[in-house]
């Protein structure tokens, strides 16, 4: 293992008491600095993995590294090394936000002025002075969230582990978090984040784990994982004064962009054409460029790529939004809740 | 060391959580009721003889503070389930401290608890009139009987609740503790006591308690019958210490 990687987890398993495998032989590494999310449904093993990294759980075997320092063996050390947001929020919803980080630095070995100077740095950071003084557990969604991510960083962390930060959060809050994360890690700070939402582990992480039934299906960057699953689709729309005349307009684009270098499959029908390519964006011009040289006018342009739940689905056999409908363990519940039993 | 540092850090946020007026007043308001009825329907009761003094305050004061310590014994479980429930648990366990820190924290406020309703119950029977035989000296040791006995039924209801893991299981099976608190010398000196009940309330080490802390009020240093409760109150605190600490370092490491 290179000495850039700063989470080290080899073949990590985690058995609960009653037989539950929520993790089976687990192994990925992080680099420093950089934004790693692990991207899984409901009861994939995300969070059990994280509280295991975090110190807040056994392991059954295997190793993890944080840090530098064994997770079992040295569980100080790594505890002083991370920040850890949780998914249930962890909060003292009877002390002021205030009180509340100012405890935290307390409790990381600071003066209570080092404390204080630290709190009032931190509320700046997430936007939460003019609240400093309310209770947290009259705080919102989106503020709760914010306080437990300054808690987090009352010690300057190195590695910052978020578990599920942004679920439940309406989307003007979720950005204003994904923006904080961004600036963090542009600040050196290696992050670690466990989410359910594609779009989130998209918009945020250079590197990807795709975790299900407690292992892992795929790892890599998000477009690498992306072009795996196929290429991007371009479908064209040609112009035509009747349906012959599109129809064969699209038959000529057909064969004009076959040839091309980058394209790796054309369709015509129906006065469409529809081009496989690896980069859309990037071939888009160059498409546009031939057809018009050959007075063949286009009306309508959609780009499609592939999305993570494709990969996840390809790796998987199911999309992540089936499993987070839960419908069978719904039924399961309700059926013994009930009194019917399913066969 | 760090570990004093971050215990008194604990205990200082978990008196707050206390110190809320819904928290702390209840439990007072009930004791001081019990202690002026009680004190109002039994007060000619001790001319039936046999009871060390003639005034009934008096007589009743140590058990009141007994009483009211156990009353609010579950707290301590049901504070600590409240703060695992809430995920706080879990950041305090994430900080680079001492892990017992958490619980020392917690049960220095048990004993804080039981101290303070100790200093209600004397004042109101300051204002009633009790004089203390032990004066200023046997009011402080008291207290200090208030505090470790408090810490004794904070031990108990943290074992509740790590075995329940169930906050309202932790309050309401505390209701089963309540016969060790009427199976005593509550209301009568233990020579008006008589068959099966006499037999409970020896075998019942809170009467103990209460005795050792009534000599003090209405006896003076009777020392034989202070230092047997002392003994019985180290030596309940010492076992259920042990078992409590025991249970924590399963669910905590």
């Amino acid at each position: 293992m290179s000495s850039n990687e700063i989470i080290q987890v080899e073949n990590l398993v985690k058995v609960y008491p009653g037989g539950t495998r929520a993790v089976n032989d687990v192994s990925f590494s992080v680099n420093q600095g950089e934004f790693f999310g692990f991207l899984g449904p409901n009861g994939a093993g995300k969070s059990t993995t994280m509280k295991i990294l975090g110190t807040l759980l056994g392991r059954t075997s295997g190793r993890a590294m944080v840090g530098g320092y064994d997770v079992a063996r040295n569980p100080k050390e790594v505890r002083r090394a991370i920040g850890f947001a949780m998914q249930e929020v962890g909060l003292d919803d009877l002390a002021t936000g205030w009180d509340f980080l100012v405890m935290q630095g307390l409790l990381y070995g600071m003066s209570r002025r080092e404390a204080k100077v630290r709190t009032q740095e931190l509320l700046e950071l997430v936007a939460l002075t003019d609240v400093a003084k309310r209770k947290v557990g009259a705080y919102s969604g989106g503020m709760r969230r914010r306080i437990d991510l300054a808690a987090a960083l009352v010690h300057r962390p190195s590695i910052l582990f978020l578990d599920e930060p942004t679920t439940g959060l309406d989307p003007q809050s979720r950005l204003a978090i994904w923006e904080h994360l961004e600036q963090l890690n542009q600040e050196g700070i290696t992050i670690f984040l466990t989410t359910q939402m594609m779009e989130e582990a998209d918009h945020l992480c250079e590197r990807i784990a795709i975790i299900d039934q407690g292992e892992i299906a795929a790892e890599g960057k998000p477009s690498e994982l992306k072009s795996e699953v196929g290429d991007d689709l371009v479908a064209l729309t040609v112009a035509g004064e009747d349906e012959a005349e599109r129809h064969s307009q699209a038959e000529r684009a057909r064969q004009l962009l076959s040839p091309l270098e980058y394209v790796d499959d054309v369709f015509a029908a129906d006065g469409s054409v529809s081009v496989n390519v690896k980069d859309g964006g990037a071939a888009i011009p160059t498409l546009l460029q031939t057809l018009a040289k050959e007075d063949i006018a286009i009306v309508n342009l959609t780009l499609t790529s592939p999305t993570l739940d494709d990969v996840f689905l390809k790796h998987t056999g199911r999309t992540i939004r089936q499993e987070e409908a839960g419908g069978d363990e719904f039924n399961r519940v309700m059926g013994q809740w009930m009194g019917v039993s399913r066969r | 060391m760090a570990v004093f540092r971050e215990t008194y850090y604990i205990y200082l946020r978990n008196l707050k959580v206390w110190m809320m007026p819904a928290t702390f007043l209840p439990p007072l308001f009930i004791s001081g009721v019990l202690y002026v009825l009680f004190a109002a329907t039994f007060t000619e009761v001790t001319q039936l003889g046999g009871f060390s003094t003639g005034d009934y305050d008096a007589f009743l004061v140590a058990w009141i503070i007994v009483q009211a310590v156990v009353f609010s014994g579950g707290d301590s479980g049901f504070a600590l389930l409240t703060d695992i429930m809430s995920g706080y648990f879990d950041k305090l366990l994430l900080a680079p401290i001492n892990r017992f820190s958490i619980l020392f924290g917690s049960l220095l406020v048990s004993g804080t608890r039981a101290m303070f309703q100790g200093v209600v119950i004397v004042v109101i029977a300051l204002i009633l009139g009790v004089s203390f035989k032990t004066g200023f000296l046997g009011v402080l040791a008291l207290l200090g009987f208030a505090a470790v006995f408090g810490l004794a039924w904070a031990c108990l209801s943290i074992i509740i609740a790590l075995k329940t893991k169930n906050a309202q299981a932790t309050q309401s099976s505390f209701v089963l503790f309540f016969p060790f608190v009427f199976l005593t010398t509550a209301f009568m000196p233990e020579e008006l006591l008589s068959g099966w009940f006499r037999i409970a309330v020896k075998m019942n080490p809170v009467t103990y308690v209460t005795e050792a802390m009534r000599a003090i009020v209405v006896e003076g240093w009777e020392m034989g019958v202070i230092l047997t409760g002392l003994w019985v109150t180290i030596a309940t605190v010492g076992v259920l210490m042990v078992v409590t600490t025991w249970l924590y370092r399963r669910v905590t490491v």
